[in-house]
């Protein structure tokens, strides 16, 4: 502000930064649209024959199509499951007069924010075979819905105790039940709330790999980062391919993130502080 | 008069006793309660609690996944103190700390300043250098493995650009890079995120410690060091603790990029308790290395407790 040339060396600094850190994204992006001699013989140039073959190719014949939808239908069931139990916990632990229980109930969950999901791997595999979960969907739903519940447990019951009781003693006056109450007013109240929660939940399911790649055997269960490392691994000099198939897992993720930037960064973020 | 008055009390009075009894009625209802919290607490139970009992159990055992598991007390430890490619594990996680904490925190407070001290865009920088943080590992370890990829790479086009073709490497398999080039790339990953917890914090100084110190001189990069990074203190405190965890908990990165290759120098602790569990079947080492983890993690977060706790002590005393 008092010198205008200092604060231009700052937007300076920190555009080249941005350069620095987007450009593999960018460099991937553009990669993608070209050719794969294209890619070697001139890697900085735009794309020559701007062309989706790689896109279709990869979403074909690569079955990037198979684990767009598993990673899909996966991260959403598992993410909703989640928002349901979580919230009908949280409103039990924050409205209902059950003091003693709600104390131990979310005592219990907080355990899990003191151990690092990691070190469940190896028995959670055996118990995923004991039930012959394992190379199933829900090898994966069970674990992602599970590991949801504490912190949406805790960021819902955050947010009802800022919800003031009148609305449902007039609930309760209309002759509502504790299901109705729940249903009918705090559930209404809560959408901005659960739709962050939603978003963060199905996000760290997306991203998701150890566990998918772990539980999971059949190649038509694959998820869309486990098919990437396995994509990466034959990669018989197929970089465009390789660059497309990268796009299909980052431009989803890109695109929630261009709309609701604000929720997930706060969200990720408070998540991360009380754990 | 009065006495209308006094009868609109009681009506008043009896209605809401009569409300607040029904809706304590409502809420004291424990099938609700039950149909709320057990379903919660049965998943909970089964994949969270079960397999961490279990995981203590198997690690004091000696089984390879098929047969009974019996019991060997320490013994899984005692293998681990022997076992060299265990301590190599230890060693890379050690790195790993040291360069979240010495490398990345300096220039994550640096670049956090910069941001916090321009007037326009400052929205605009704190979205996009968060970017990387919500894209998943794996694809970054792969996106980044493509980068330092040998022949068509991103890193060894540009130092053939810039005429530095002598320095070209074979990034992932070098054993003086390797390791390196995952650090890198987990500090790419990351180092938005902590940028963002930390420019919270500096948001939140109250606008006017600020006007005082530029009263008494302390002007710019001078009152970032003396004001600003004193008051966001505990932030700092609390990114070093997630870079801490964080570097213990590495898995994803490791294990897409290098999987512990060349000869098992890059491999860390979660990698090869991963290995020892899948491809060897040692399930009860494997559930001992994953104890030894998190107690490494809670000594090493109890010994920075200790020391932040001191140096506060030497501040004030």
């Amino acid at each position: 502000m008092r010198h205008p040339l200092w604060s231009s060396v700052k937007h300076l600094v920190l555009m080249f930064y941005l350069l620095i850190t987007l450009y593999p994204l960018i460099w991937v992006l553009n990669s993608s649209f070209k050719q794969n001699k294209e890619i070697i013989d001139s890697p900085w140039g735009l794309p020559q024959n701007f062309t989706f073959a790689n896109y279709i190719n990869a979403w074909t014949g690569s079955k990037v199509s198979t684990y767009f939808v598993n990673s899909l239908y996966i991260s959403t069931l598992s993410a909703v499951a989640t928002i349901l139990l979580a919230t009908a916990t949280a409103y039990a632990i924050t409205r209902m007069k059950f003091p003693k229980w709600s104390k131990v109930v979310s005592g219990v969950l907080l355990l899990a924010l003191l151990i690092p999901a990691g070190s469940l791997l190896v028995p959670l595999y055996i118990l995923l075979r004991q039930i012959h979960a394992y190379n199933t969907p829900f090898a994966l739903i069970l674990p992602y819905v599970t590991f949801g519940l504490p912190l949406t447990v805790f960021v819902v019951s955050a947010f009802l105790k800022s919800i003031p009781g009148e609305l449902e003693e007039a609930g309760v006056m209309d002759g509502l039940s504790a299901f109705g109450l729940l249903g009918r007013i705090v559930l209404p109240l809560t959408m901005p709330t659960l739709v962050t929660v939603f978003i963060l939940n199905f996000l760290s399911n997306w991203n998701e790999f150890i566990m998918a790649n772990l539980f999971l055997a059949k190649e038509k269960l694959r998820t869309l980062p486990v098919g990437m490392v396995a994509f990466y691994d034959q990669l018989n000099m197929n970089y465009g391919g390789l660059c497309a198939a990268i796009m299909f897992s980052v431009v989803p993720v890109v695109l929630i993130y261009s709309i609701l930037q604000n929720q997930i960064i706060e969200g990720v973020t408070a998540g991360s502080v009380k754990g | 008069m009065c006495e209308h008055h006094f009868d609109h009390g009681m009506v008043l009075d009896s209605s809401l006793r009569g409300g607040k009894g029904s809706m304590n009625k409502t809420l004291k209802n424990p099938l609700a309660y039950v149909l709320f919290t057990v379903p919660t607490l049965l998943m909970y139970l089964l994949f969270f609690l079960y397999p961490l009992l279990t995981s203590l159990r198997y690690g004091f055992t000696q089984w390879n996944g098929i047969s009974h598991a019996q019991f060997n007390g320490l013994d899984n430890f005692v293998t681990a103190l022997h076992d060299k490619y265990f301590w190599i594990a230890v060693k890379n996680n050690i790195y790993f700390i040291l360069f979240s904490v010495f490398i990345q925190i300096p220039f994550i407070l640096a670049l956090a300043l910069l941001i916090s001290r321009v007037k326009r865009l400052s929205g605009f920088y704190k979205t996009t250098v968060f970017l990387p943080s919500i894209l998943s590992t794996a694809v970054v370890g792969v996106l980044w493995s493509f980068v330092y990829h040998p022949e068509a790479g991103l890193l060894n086009k540009l130092l053939e650009a810039i005429g530095l073709s002598s320095w070209k490497h074979v990034w992932l398999a070098d054993e003086a890079t390797a390791f390196l080039s995952v650090l890198v790339t987990n500090a790419w990953q990351w180092i938005g995120f902590y940028v963002v917890l930390v420019l919270a914090a500096i948001f939140a100084i109250p606008k006017d410690i600020l006007e005082a110190a530029e009263i008494d001189g302390a002007i710019g990069w001078k009152q970032a060091w003396a004001i600003t990074v004193p008051l966001i203190r505990p932030v700092l405190i609390v990114i070093v603790l997630l870079s801490i965890t964080g570097a213990m908990k590495a898995l994803d990165i490791v294990f897409v990029m290098t999987n512990g290759d060349p000869y098992g120098i890059t491999e860390v602790m979660a990698t090869y308790m991963y290995k020892k569990a899948y491809r060897i079947g040692e399930y009860g080492y494997a559930n001992a290395i994953a104890i030894l983890i998190f107690v490494f993690t809670v000594i090493l977060t109890l010994i920075f407790r200790f020391l932040t706790r001191k140096s506060e002590e030497v501040q004030y005393g």
